[in-house]
């Protein structure tokens, strides 16, 4: 995987997220996927463009600095 | 390795007719049906409308015990809450989704389809002689199966799509943000159906009441996030609850989204076919998808069965799904969606006036066609969108 150059990438709230899957296809990277039913954002792959954060119906994406 | 004819992805709607539908057609098929969740039908993340006709298609809802409500009467609420009773007719019915898939469900397995719940595929790889290789995970064991055809009914996620590597992605513009609420103790009239839209209320889309029973209703509202003010829609949902029914209990939650866009450009590949959700096979308008994705599996499951008693699932052989799903109804949502834009371009004040006229009209009278045909006369722009519908 290529490192991104992303300044912020995207992170869940698993407390908060409802696993409805409503921003896996809004991600144009594919960075997001459900595993065992848990939401991953892969920091990796996310591009920090923000297309997740403000669809998701209870808000629990945000950006936070890349590592 | 367990060898499969047919593996279908989630036991929606779209995914149990599609599994019933390949096993009815060619009965030697093993035929396996995987859901995710532990119970098939729940989490409900839906508000359970279904139109009287397409559902009939499928199912009789008389007396059925996955029916919730018979609906007569829609009732349209203009942004500054003026109501327009639209004329009395056999509209539809709010379903019990927990009980209606697992109606589906369990046809499908009297019909000799193997279901399996809280089984997840995880990814899938070409294997040699044209199959795919699908990786499953369910109560701790993983497998991999190979299966000749795999049918895609795995909802706004689309994994089975992108594995295959089909584009099954979603402009931010083409999807409704939606949060639902069951509500106990609202006063509302039980056979109707309530739709309110206006920009303070759900940009982009709208919100719904939907009873379930005297005092009982499905309340929730979809939005486009771009259009909001900053809010998620379950802020929104929670202004417009506290609004209109202060009083009412909210018993049950719920969110999902809701792809208000049309079908995606490539419904098959190799031994692949997508169904409902997956595949954006919605209603734009109306964001209506139970009986389209019951149409679609209808087609998946036949479009397989017939390529492998043909022993051809190659990409060529399973396009005939894709023209057929078109000419069915994948054409109409591309009307549907130009329509969407051109209503999206009007204001609350427009509707606001719309409403007022069309309620000087007797409500017998006031049929869709007729309040339709008020807006034409208000708004000519609406014309060469009216014509492209209708022709």
């Amino acid at each position: 995987m290529p490192r991104t150059r992303a300044t912020a990438v995207a992170v869940v709230d698993l407390t908060n997220c409802d696993r409805c899957g409503l921003c896996l296809p809004l991600c144009p990277p594919e960075a997001i996927h459900l595993d065992l039913s848990d939401l991953v954002v892969e920091a990796e792959t996310c591009t920090g463009c923000r297309k997740c954060i403000a669809p998701c119906p209870v808000g629990a994406l945000a950006m936070v600095p890349a590592a | 390795m367990r060898d499969l004819d047919v593996l279908v992805v989630g036991a929606g709607p779209a995914g149990s007719v599609a599994a019933w539908e390949a096993k009815h057609a060619s009965p030697e098929l093993d035929v396996l049906l995987i859901e995710r969740d532990r119970a098939v039908g729940a989490p409900v993340r839906c508000a359970e409308g279904v139109g009287d006709a397409g559902l009939r298609e499928f199912a009789d809802p008389g007396g059925a015990p996955w029916v919730a409500r018979k609906i007569t009467q829609v009732i349209f609420i203009a942004p500054d809450d003026t109501e327009v009773r639209v004329a009395q007719r056999d509209v539809g019915w709010i379903l019990d989704r927990t009980r209606f898939d697992a109606y589906l469900a369990a046809l499908a397995v009297a019909e000799g389809v193997d279901l399996q719940v809280g089984v997840e595929a995880t990814g899938m790889q070409r294997g040699p002689g044209g199959r795919w290789h699908v990786r499953l995970r369910g109560a701790g064991a993983e497998e991999t199966v190979g299966a000749r055809v795999v049918i895609g009914a795995d909802g706004v996620e689309a994994m089975v799509g992108r594995w295959a590597g089909l584009d099954t992605r979603v402009p931010a513009r083409d999807m409704e943000s939606c949060a639902q609420y069951v509500v106990q103790g609202i006063d509302v009239d039980p056979d109707a159906i309530y739709i309110q839209w206006g920009d303070r209320v759900a940009p982009g889309g709208y919100a719904w009441v939907f009873p379930k029973g005297v005092g009982v209703a499905n309340v929730g509202l979809g939005l486009v996030a771009l259009k909001s003010d900053g809010r998620n829609a379950r802020q929104y949902l929670n202004e417009w609850i506290a609004r209109r029914y202060p009083r009412a209990a909210r018993t049950g939650y719920t969110v999902g989204g809701v792809i208000v866009h049309t079908t995606i450009r490539k419904t098959y590949a190799d031994g692949v076919l997508l169904a409902g959700d997956a595949a954006h096979m919605i209603n734009p308008l109306s964001g209506g998808g139970i009986v389209n994705a019951m149409k679609a599996g209808r087609l998946a499951g036949c479009t397989a069965a017939a390529a492998i008693r043909e022993r051809d699932t190659s990409e060529r052989r399973l396009a005939s799904y894709h023209s057929t799903w078109m000419k069915l109804l994948g054409d109409d949502h591309l009307k549907y969606y130009r329509i969407k834009q051109a209503l999206e371009a009007l204001s609350d004040d427009f509707f606001n006036g719309l409403a007022r006229t069309v309620n000087k009209i007797p409500q017998e009278k006031r049929t869709l066609g007729r309040i339709f045909a008020h807006a034409l006369v208000k708004h000519p722009q609406l014309i060469p969108v009216a014509a492209r519908f209708f022709l």
